[in-house]
């Protein structure tokens, strides 16, 4: 019955040359999107790692100097892409990849690619994830709205049912046939990630595994809801207008929608009245009584008048300090944005109920580490190397500087002392650890399959009913 | 007999249920767009205005803490003295460059909610303030909001799609064509009918509500931006109805020109501009950030170390302030100094740097030189390019803002080198064994402010007038193909 029905669409689809064109440019698309991602990912992986290199070198050589200097020196960090980014760069090009860590300041990523694009490039980039998402389920609405509908409209419905067809095999059939036609799509993308997991080494099982799935149930929720609306619909033209509704609606409207809708349920502060407010909390007269009263403290510990007297360089210490008081207004400051931005990301996942296309871009996003909380996870890991940083070195001034102070003169450090701080390394944790992030997009991509699962069956008793007398 | 037809036809589709929702639709979609654009302008309006207050306010607590300030006997380090110059030039000033939205700016947001429409000045290298952005969720950079451009652009094709593919294949599908034509009636004259006046029940809301919210909620808006706003809107429809009555006049059934008539949208709108986007940035490179702070790193490093070949470039370059007249203090003495080092740092760092940012905005300039031209190829991206420019939203404005911002931080980075030299040479940081740094900025208000200057630029007319051109081609073509199914169909009837 699977391969009649097969043989029956492709004939029909051949006859319509219309969506046999655009199937093949589609392939095509998805075939040099595919091409240019991973020649562009490979590029920006080679000039990553020689960056990096290149800075870690810098910051070993960068002489003897004070232990503050170096501070302020700082180094830059880049953040790391999985091998899933060549499939959907999500939003990379809106976070920028490379963060510098210095004393007093947490800065946020430079360097977002997007603000070196031009006024085109709002159309949209052309690459896999966005050919798969957007374009494969209009393709399969173009290919499948008159699947039933024609049958009906034609009279050759009734005749197969009056011929004893079980309509639920040609239902099931049919669904097949579609979900095939979509799995082609995407088979390109199956080998290379199979490619990829056997000879690559930036390639995980659990996310490479979880993007195949969904992509793979996305495709077969837009196969039976074509074939539902095909169904139910009397006309062939008013199954396509329907599901040309739900495909703008899905893909195109309710994305905006949902992410407006997050932004304002959940606002964040501009970004004038951030800064604004982040220099007002750490430079208060507050943190220089903090400082005096640590300095009180901290004599009245040692039993002695004067800074001078401590044994150890005092400077180091009250660095130290200065950085722990200015770490507990980043932590809350930037913290509040970043708890504001993680609901708005998980108001916009709620909004998946109403949209595949939202659950499947999240876990796709996720999956590719090229998602906000990803950006988040690399943020913090940055920032808990600023601060060991930070750490390092003022624990040196604080403990080896004080012989130089007394002799009058600037205590420096030399390459053992950086070299005492590790290099920054950082991998994306297993995805199933990150389960919160994406997890209800995952419940509501389920959602929708045991939904048009459900419909299914209704749809499959519909054609039953045309075949009564 | 043409206006008994049309009647007939404001009849039938009244009947149409479709219609009504297109129509509610419509009226919805406008007004939420409209709503979206000036809100998204007056937020901006806000951040600039709380900007400026804030920059006021800084001028006044100055002023008011000045007399405090003078009679302080306690030593202050001079990175948080804000009376200090030098404190004020690399840490502590409040001078902010702003970029206010034009009162067209509700018809598309454009790129700025990705450009930075304000930067927060401080004396230092460009290349460490330039790349300052509002941080926002990326998900709502990625997938753009709902404005009028992207409503016009997306989602207006749709709509006159929706109501227009039966037009003149319904009638030959029931066989009212035939007797429609052996009244005297051209199926070129029966569409052009239906195609008028189904356009006009999405073209006349959406005009009104658009233009309406406009005039309503965007003050100081010119009859031009309305005018070429309507252009616009007319001849972005006249494209859209003569690529329908070409896929009509194959005289394919209603669910065929539907689903060619989606190929199109999908082509013109989504495919094209993505593919021309790729083709452009692909040919044209970009050289890599990557690599642009990896080069930041090394020039700044090989600054650092040649320290006095960049003092002696600096004052080289800058003879008038070498001048030592009337100076308390050796030559070394101020030329050793963190505040003229880190000048003159800045200064070499530039220079040096200049050629890597001449390369990003070379490859810029000429993606969008590329993309101008084969903006031509879709209506999408005519009608985009025409749209964010006449908004001010668009990369020309902002090109032009960051060149006034460039020339700002010129002229911040001169005052402020004038006066810490002259405050060195003078002895104010310094004036004696422990004692406090004199005040050598009481007056905020004399550090130079931005104000944009408006640039005049064309007006995308050339937009209209290439729509237009492509309409009536593709509507000759559709007419030719309408004149020819006359004949056929007239021979048939006469049979």
């Amino acid at each position: 019955m699977l391969i009649l029905t097969l043989k029956k669409e492709w004939i029909e689809s051949k006859r319509e040359g219309r969506t046999l064109w655009l199937s093949s440019i589609i392939l095509l698309l998805l075939a040099c999107a595919l091409l240019s991602s991973w020649h562009s990912y490979e590029q920006v992986q080679t000039q990553k790692q020689q960056v990096a290199k290149s800075e870690r070198e810098r910051w070993l050589n960068q002489g003897d100097k004070g232990p503050h200097s170096a501070a302020h020196y700082g180094v830059y960090i880049i953040k790391p892409d999985t091998g899933l980014s060549v499939l959907d760069p999500g939003l990379s090009d809106y976070q920028g990849s490379v963060l510098r860590l210095e004393a007093h300041k947490k800065n946020d990523t430079l360097f977002r690619s997007i603000q070196d694009a031009i006024q085109m490039q709002r159309f949209g980039d052309l690459n896999p994830a966005f050919i798969l998402q957007t374009l494969l389920p209009l393709l399969m609405i173009l290919l499948g709205f008159h699947s039933i509908s024609a049958e009906r409209e034609s009279g050759t419905l009734k005749q197969l049912l009056a011929n004893g067809l079980s309509p639920k095999k040609l239902f099931i059939a049919k669904v097949m046939a579609l979900t095939g036609l979509g799995l082609l799509f995407f088979a390109p993308i199956i080998l290379y990630i199979v490619y990829s997991l056997l000879f690559g080494d930036n390639f995980s099982a659990g996310r490479s595994a979880l993007f195949i799935a969904s992509y793979g149930i996305y495709i077969f929720i837009w196969a039976l809801l074509t074939l539902i609306v095909s169904s139910y619909a009397h006309t062939s033209r008013s199954a396509l207008i329907s599901l040309l509704v739900i495909w703008a609606l899905a893909c195109l409207l309710l994305p905006k929608f949902a992410i407006e809708s997050a932004i304002q349920q959940y606002p964040t502060e501009s970004s004038q009245a951030f800064q604004s407010k982040l220099e007002s909390e750490v430079y208060t007269p507050e943190r220089q009584q903090a400082i005096s009263k640590f300095k009180q403290d901290t004599l009245a510990e040692y039993g002695v008048e004067n800074v001078d007297e401590l044994p150890f360089a005092w400077s180091g210490a009250q660095l130290q300090f200065g950085e722990q008081f200015a770490n507990k207004v980043f932590d809350r400051l930037f913290g509040q944005r970043q708890m504001q931005l993680q609901a708005q990301s998980l108001h916009y996942q709620s909004a998946a109920i109403f949209s595949p296309f939202i659950a499947l871009q999240t876990i796709s996003m996720s999956a590719a580490a090229t998602d906000l909380a990803h950006h988040q996870l690399f943020d913090d890991a940055g920032e808990s190397h600023r601060r060991l940083i930070q750490a390092t070195l003022n624990g040196d001034l604080k403990d080896n500087g004080l012989a130089s102070i007394k002799r009058n003169k600037s205590y420096r450090g030399d390459q053992h002392l950086w070299e005492s701080i590790p290099d920054f390394t950082y991998q994306y944790p297993a995805i199933a650890q990150l389960m919160s992030h994406y997890g209800r997009a995952v419940i509501c991509l389920l959602l929708w399959l045991m939904a048009m699962m459900s419909l299914s069956y209704f749809a499959m008793r519909r054609i039953e009913n045309e075949g009564q007398p | 007999m043409n206006l008994l037809i049309c009647f007939n036809e404001i009849k039938n589709l009244l009947r149409e249920r479709l219609l009504w929702l297109l129509v509610v639709v419509t009226v919805c979609f406008s007004a939420l767009a409209s709503y979206n654009g000036y809100q998204w302008a007056t937020m901006q309006t806000e951040v600039i205005t709380n900007a400026e207050h804030e920059q006021q306010q800084a001028a006044t607590t100055a002023k008011q803490g000045l007399a405090k300030r003078q009679a302080l006997t306690q030593p202050i380090n001079w990175w948080e003295d804000r009376y200090d110059l030098r404190g004020q030039a690399f840490y502590l000033m409040v001078n902010y460059a702003t970029k206010p939205p034009l009162p067209n700016a509700s018809i598309a947001i454009g790129q700025s909610d990705i450009q930075p429409y304000f930067f927060r000045m401080l004396v230092t290298n460009k290349q460490a303030f330039i790349n300052q952005y509002e941080f926002v969720h990326p998900l709502g950079l990625l997938i753009g909001k709902f404005d009028l451009a992207f409503f016009l652009i997306y989602v207006f094709p749709l709509l006159l799609i929706s109501i227009n593919f039966n037009a003149l294949s319904q009638e030959k599908q029931s066989g009212q064509l035939r007797l429609l034509m052996m009244q005297g009636l051209s199926p070129l004259r029966i569409l052009f009918n239906q195609l008028v006046i189904r356009a006009s029940i999405i073209v006349l809301p959406l005009l009104l509500i658009s233009v309406a919210g406009l005039l309503l909620f965007s003050s100081g808006i010119g009859l031009l931006a309305i005018s070429l706003y309507t252009a616009l809107i007319l001849t972005y429809a006249l494209f859209w109805l003569a690529v329908s009555a070409l896929v009509i006049s194959y005289g394919k059934t209603s669910a065929y020109n539907a689903a060619v008539l989606v190929i199109a949208w999908l082509s013109f709108v989504i495919i094209l501009p993505a593919i021309l986007n790729t083709a452009i940035v692909t040919t044209n490179t970009a050289p890599s950030r990557i690599e642009y702070v990896d080069t930041l790193r090394e020039k700044s490093d090989a600054v650092d170390k040649s320290s006095s070949k960049v003092m002696a470039q600096f004052f080289q370059d800058h003879p008038e302030l070498a001048k030592s007249s009337n100076t308390n203090k050796p030559a070394s003495e101020i030329t050793t100094s963190y505040s003229t080092k880190k000048m003159a740092k800045i200064a070499a760092l530039e220079k040096v740097m200049q050629q890597y940012d001449d390369a990003f905005q070379t490859v810029l300039m000429a993606q969008q030189h590329r993309a101008e031209q084969f903006s031509y190829l879709s209506p999408a991206t005519i009608l985009q390019s025409a749209l964010f420019d006449l908004s001010g939203n668009g990369l020309t404005r902002h090109q032009h803002f960051i060149e006034q911002v460039l020339s700002h931080h010129k002229a911040l980075r001169y005052f402020y080198q004038q006066r810490i030299l002259a405050a060195h040479q003078r002895g104010d940081f310094s004036p004696c064994e422990n004692c406090i740094a004199r005040v050598t900025l009481s007056d905020l208000t004399q550090v130079p402010t931005f104000s944009y200057q408006e640039k005049t630029t064309d007006a995308p007319w050339s937009n209209v007038i290439v729509l237009l051109l492509l309409s009536m081609v593709i509507i000759l073509l559709a007419s030719l193909r309408l004149f020819s199914m006359n004949r056929s169909q007239t021979g048939i009837a006469l049979v």
